[in-house]
């Protein structure tokens, strides 16, 4: 019988949608042609220049920071989040649960008004610290959502076995469910990192002087920018890093799986 | 024990304190267009004036208000097209400017340039840059003909002519070459111009705000309306074979400007970047970074020659008079752009 070749024209249709942008805007970094379109020859002069811009370079590391800082606000608040959910069946749980879990689903540029309201409301300049405010609020429910899956499959007679053999809720949690738990938690704040990263929406609203980051600088080149093949080599170098998180964030959950079975 | 709040609190508190807190230096924040300031001009007034700049960017005159009107840009000076300016002034956003601190602005302004500014009598504002929207060409390959707005009518030029996609700039030009005012809100004037487009468009390849360049540079189009500072770009990349032509019928002109908000917290500071901008060599060498003039009389003077010969970046004394500010309609932006959906519904 012959095979039907439609899942494989899909899977191909699917791939081409996914990845050739990518392909094509990584060519065009190495482009020398300076709007792209046809190709003129190899060139590594636009990667020169944006070592040189020291604007996209500031604006980089404020997307760090912010990445950085919100990683590690959230993951300490998502992992708190998950084990009182983990541990409490509760009709006030079930709503901390709502809560978490609805800024997954929230659009987000409803978060992002909402939020500047907030912050003008209380008389908040806004800046870097506002930016790190919103991105961890939306990052602790992905971390909470990471490690509390983590925990549905933890089996609770190891603690119980520890505090058998003498120890107490600190050492119990330190020993023995914190290390059982660290890939969740480290492929959360990885899933955390990129997010914040990336995020445009909410950040746009909640910026404020001397506070752009990446994906904000980026956007106000493309309208009005000679340099545009500059923003393909910030592309390129910016989807690197996010391949490298998304791989590592992945090797983690693996780790956690193999020693599961 | 466990991981009490406060632990949580401390953290993030101490986060925060870490980056939210500034250098003891004072910090100028300007928000501008990108690539819009020679970064070279930013080192040499930060080392002056003992202060940092830092600059975030925007990438429309209604991004910036929206923020302004949010309330989270505490900016120090922005760079807002003039009609911007106006709405702004209205709406009391803008701190008059001290004339006093700005000494080189009243040196070197330069007087012809009057006329293409919204404000000349620059309360709010001081003009920073003036674009002109022009038509580029092809030199090898057009011959004599002289270049105007009638050239999109031109059989010999059909399939190889772009127009700008943007509805006031190209209704404006077909506005310019029937000699209408291209910020009239007559009907009959703009349906007669809506008229000229259609025409315009059965010659032209295509609506195009950014391959039209290519286009020009490699050949494939001979005629394109574009924007001075976009087409010097390329003439000083390839300019023995290209040219732009301010049209005879008239043409486009806009400004940017730099503004002090009311919320700005280093106006002396912002007063002193103004002057500093309006130093006649740092003035030439912004110009040559932005390929875009600065009204200042003595800083073009001082301009590299192949920049003050470039008739890209600056237009012919006597053309200037035939160059229009376009203003905000506000309301009456919707006349043009029921105008621009017949335009390109026509076949």
């Amino acid at each position: 019988m012959k095979r039907n070749p439609f899942p494989i024209v899909v899977l191909f249709v699917v791939l081409a949608f996914l990845y050739l942008p990518i392909v094509m805007l990584t060519t065009n970094s190495f482009n020398l042609s300076r709007f792209g379109g046809t190709w003129e020859g190899f060139t590594l002069n636009w990667y020169r220049l944006l070592l040189q811009d020291q604007d996209v370079w500031i604006a980089f590391a404020n997307s760090l920071l912010i990445a950085t800082g919100a990683t590690l606000a959230s993951c300490l608040l998502g992992t708190t989040a998950a084990l009182a959910l983990h541990k409490w069946d509760s009709r006030l749980q079930n709503i901390h649960y709502g809560l978490i879990y609805t800024p997954l689903v929230i659009p987000e540029i409803l978060m992002g008004i909402s939020l500047l309201l907030t912050f003008t409301a209380v008389g908040m300049d806004c800046g870097l610290h506002t930016i790190l405010l919103a991105h961890t609020t939306f990052c602790v429910s992905y971390v909470t959502m990471t490690v509390l899956a983590r925990l549905q499959d933890f089996d609770d007679s190891l603690i119980e076995a520890a505090r058998d053999l003498g120890a107490n809720a600190w050492i119990s949690f330190i020993k023995v469910q914190f290390p059982l738990l660290l890939p969740g938690i480290i492929s959360g704040g990885l899933l955390a990192f990129t997010l914040s990263i990336d995020d445009f929406v909410i950040t746009f609203f909640v910026a404020g002087p001397g506070s752009s980051t990446l994906p904000l600088k980026v956007y106000s080149m493309i309208k009005h920018s000679p340099r545009l093949p500059v923003i393909n080599c910030l592309s390129t170098v910016m989807l690197l890093l996010t391949f490298v998180l998304v791989l590592a964030s992945r090797a983690f959950q693996n780790i956690k799986q193999q020693k599961a079975t | 024990m466990k991981l009490s709040p406060l632990h949580i609190v401390l953290g993030l508190s101490a986060f925060v304190a870490l980056t939210g807190c500034g250098p003891k230096k004072p910090t100028l924040h300007l928000y501008t267009w990108s690539d819009y300031l020679d970064p070279e001009l930013v080192s040499v007034f930060e080392k002056a004036n003992n202060c940092r700049i830092k600059v975030d960017t925007f990438d429309s005159n209604e991004t910036m208000y929206a923020k302004m009107l949010a309330g989270s840009g505490r900016y120090d000076i922005i760079f807002p097209s003039s009609y911007q300016v106006s709405l702004m002034a209205q709406n009391g956003m803008l701190l008059p400017l001290d004339k006093s601190k700005l000494p080189n602005v009243a040196a070197h302004f330069a007087d012809t340039y009057k006329s293409v500014i919204l404000n000349p009598e620059m309360t709010y504002n001081v003009p920073y840059a003036i674009t002109f929207t022009g038509i580029a060409y092809r030199k090898d390959k057009i011959g004599d003909t002289e270049i105007s707005w009638a050239s999109f009518d031109n059989p010999a030029f059909k399939g190889r002519s772009s127009l700008l996609n943007d509805f006031r700039e190209t209704i404006g030009a077909a506005l310019k070459s029937l000699g209408y005012s291209l910020n009239t809100t007559n009907t009959d004037e703009l349906n007669k111009a809506g008229d000229v487009v259609i025409r315009w468009k059965k010659n032209i390849a295509k609506f195009d705000n950014e391959q039209y360049k290519t286009g020009i540079a490699s050949g494939e189009f001979v005629l394109g309306q574009g924007y001075n500072g976009d087409i010097a770009q390329v003439m000083l990349e390839d300019s023995a074979k290209i040219g732009f032509a301010f049209p005879k019928e008239g043409f486009s002109a806009a400004c940017d400007e730099m503004v002090i908000p009311k919320v700005a917290k280093q106006v002396n500071l912002a007063h002193a970047f103004i002057n500093f901008m309006y130093d006649p060599d740092n003035a030439a060498k912004n110009i040559q970074y932005i390929c875009t003039i600065m009204p200042n009389k003595e800083g073009i003077a001082r301009l590299p020659e192949k920049y003050r010969n470039n008739p890209a970046i600056i237009p012919p004394a006597e053309l200037l008079s035939k160059a229009e500010v376009l203003k905000d309609l506000g309301a009456s932006n919707a006349l043009y752009s029921k105008i621009w959906d017949t335009i390109k519904a026509a076949e």
